[in-house]
């Protein structure tokens, strides 16, 4: 998902919602008028507020549950994956069982640790954070990734794990060297 | 409405909620030097080492959270105090305990050089070679064990306070009228149920607290082997969440109690008011899964359930709260001072931040937004302008309402200054977050913008401190008078039993 998209819609409704706040802080002075008739005013666009929201909320939901990352629905969005990688990290490294991938295909990151919690992130060639999954002891996190765009993929640490956290990265290639078997 | 929150009987309690509330607002202002000096490193005006910078997030984080909780808990034992006849003792007990957490925190912070985040999140603390001392990590946790324990003996006497002037904990709460429809007798006001639900919920949170740090203490004196990570980690994070959770709520309850004085009309306990209170109880635990997001060994329905969970919370809060905050100040004559200004920018953060919250809240948005600073970008919208805003703004309330006021014209401004400084501060956090940076990383990434946000950042919050400063002096002016008012009351012994002051 591109992070700006969610950005954008965030901006409009915050600024709608800061909109009608200072509607109202501009009409807070003044002379006083009845409350009676502003509370039940207030209780009938409670009522309007809550149909809309739960019926925008709802659509959001359902509309997201196709999108979630864990595998039995990722799988059936971005097809079953046909390379795996086992990937560990330890302080302060990460350690994948190839860093060359094909373009195109889904890619199984099968992901853990063997002391704290960290945070596998992958980067995409243009910056971006493309998706990421806890690596946790004890426990084998399923990461579904399609790659499309071929180029260096950065890995960093998105979980804070110590001093030399910072440090925690590597990369790997999609596509070029990486669609030869 | 009334305009006093002195009567002849709640002084000692009063003197304890100045000294909640005082404590509270130094730590906060000491914590957020710690952000600022945060913030100047990402800007590059001022590198910090990297172990520095560690140690200032963690004590920052930390200390925050217990500064404002603090905080909280004090205006609300003074707004209760009309209402219900609190134990002294048992407040200043509580005290003790939470103050002597608070101690042990940069303790074991700047002498210990302890930087494991004020989540802790197992086993973190006890991987040494991350770079503490064993001690440090110890005195951490028991700074927690402290806190926590404060906070319990502070719920314990609000409880018994609520439940003694309503006759039961049930009345306290309001069920009469959310489950009966009764209106009479007068069911108790917004804030008194807000507390009751608060208390509650905070023993409960005590004990997850205890949950959590027993096998971390056990480990660390080798009495007791590794436990799962993912049950520790939900643990802590429902430990965590609640406690922050658990301090908004509290702000809001003062608001209740706040804003009529300044709006001139009543805030009335409705039946939908009063219900949505005791919803508090399922609306601060559901959204908690939401931080398991990205552990994806947890439940499918964990997940789903985190969503519709946060999701569901939103509504009361917009449609209850604040819209009944806006509904009774619109139109109203509202008296504009620091406690109503600071109150409506907290309208304004506590529905801006929570916007933050259900944006990352959407999982599949979760996927690039979690943990970039995205994170503390919503948190600290609905806890600078949100809760922190009710708690100071209820602060100075308490002050004027008790001494002399020594607002100005200039005060009013500054009040305005910490929204705008506030939310300029706050939006730079939101575009690096989704610009990929990540948060707790002592160094701004390439391609972020994020060296030139936080300088951006920077600025805002010279408007922020600027704002602090003069409020504060506003603030330490006031306070010794209204010291001083609260021992020329006169003390009358406690109520007979049965005897409500509801």
């Amino acid at each position: 998902m591109n992070p700006w998209g969610p950005f954008a819609v965030f901006l409009v409704v915050g600024g709608a919602w800061t909109v009608a706040w200072a509607l109202v802080v501009l009409r807070a002075s003044g002379p006083p008028h009845l409350y009676e008739p502003i509370y039940q005013a207030s209780g009938r666009l409670r009522r309007l507020l809550f149909g809309a929201t739960v019926g925008v909320l709802l659509v959001v939901l359902l509309a997201s549950v196709g999108w979630f990352p864990y595998p039995p629905v990722a799988a059936a969005r971005l097809g079953p994956p046909s390379v795996r990688v086992a990937v560990t990290a330890q302080m302060w490294q990460w350690t994948l069982s190839r860093t060359a991938l094909p373009a195109g295909a889904t890619v199984e990151f099968d992901v853990t640790s063997r002391d704290v919690n960290h945070g596998f992130a992958i980067y995409g060639p243009s910056g971006r954070l493309v998706a990421q999954v806890q690596a946790m002891p004890g426990y084998t996190n399923r990461l579904l990734v399609h790659f499309t765009d071929p180029g260096q993929y950065l890995v960093r640490c998105l979980e804070y794990c110590g001093i030399p956290h910072i440090g925690m990265a590597t990369a790997f290639q999609v596509g070029g060297r990486g669609d030869r078997p | 409405m009334s305009r006093t929150l002195l009567t002849e009987r709640n002084g000692p309690v009063l003197r304890t909620a100045l000294l909640y509330l005082a404590a509270g607002f130094a730590l906060f202002l000491a914590m957020g030097l710690l952000g600022l000096a945060m913030r100047l490193d990402h800007a590059t005006l001022l590198p910090l080492p990297p172990a520095l910078y560690d140690e200032f997030f963690t004590l920052h984080g930390a200390g925050m959270i217990a500064a404002i909780l603090l905080g909280a808990m004090g205006g609300t034992v003074a707004v209760l105090s009309p209402h219900a006849d609190l134990d002294p003792r048992l407040l200043w007990m509580g005290f003790v305990f939470y103050v002597l957490g608070v101690g042990y925190i940069p303790l074991a912070v700047l002498l210990g050089g302890f930087a494991a985040g004020w989540t802790v999140l197992y086993p973190l603390p006890l991987a040494y070679q991350a770079g503490w001392t064993p001690w440090s990590s110890f005195a951490f946790l028991l700074g927690y064990l402290f806190v926590a324990l404060g906070f319990g003996v502070w719920c314990l006497a609000v409880t018994l306070a609520t439940a003694r002037a309503y006759r039961g904990v049930g009345r306290a709460l309001g069920w009469p009228l959310v489950f009966l429809g009764r209106a009479q007798p007068a069911p108790p006001p917004l804030h008194v149920i807000v507390a009751t639900v608060i208390a509650l919920y905070g023993m409960g949170t005590v004990l997850v607290g205890a949950a959590y740090l027993l096998p971390l203490f056990g480990q660390t004196f080798g009495l007791t082997g590794a436990v799962s990570a993912l049950l520790m980690k939900n643990l802590v994070f429902l430990f965590g969440h609640n406690m922050v959770n658990l301090t908004i709520y509290l702000g809001a309850g003062l608001v209740y109690a706040t804003l009529p004085v300044y709006a001139h009309r009543p805030w009335k306990t409705s039946r939908l008011s009063a219900a949505t209170i005791n919803l508090l109880f399922l609306s601060i635990l559901l959204p908690f899964f939401h931080h398991l997001y990205q552990d994806f060994a947890n439940p499918l329905p964990f997940h789903a359930l985190g969503e519709i969970g946060s999701y569901g919370t939103g509504l009361p809060v917009l449609l209850v709260t604040v819209l009944g905050g806006l509904t009774l100040v619109y139109r109203a004559g509202l008296r504009w001072a620091v406690p109503s200004i600071l109150i409506l920018i907290g309208f304004w953060g506590w529905v801006f931040g929570g916007l933050g919250a259900l944006v990352d809240a959407t999982i599949p948005v979760n996927q690039v937004y979690h943990n970039t600073l995205w994170v503390p970008a919503h948190f600290h919208t609905y806890y600078l302008l949100g809760a922190v805003a009710f708690v100071w703004a209820f602060f100075y309330h308490l002050v004027a309402d008790l001494g002399q006021a020594h607002e100005s014209a200039a005060s009013r401004a500054a009040a305005w200054m910490y929204g705008l400084g506030g939310a300029g501060f706050v939006l730079m956090f939101f575009v690096a977050g989704a610009a990929g940076m990540p948060r707790r990383y002592a160094i701004p990434l390439s391609g972020t913008g994020e060296p030139a946000l936080a300088t951006l950042a920077v600025g805002f919050t010279a408007l922020l401190g600027i704002a602090l400063v003069w409020l504060s002096s506003d603030l330490l002016r006031a306070l010794g008078p209204a010291w001083r008012k609260t021992l020329a009351a006169p003390e009358h012994p406690a109520l007979a039993p049965g005897e409500s002051r509801g």
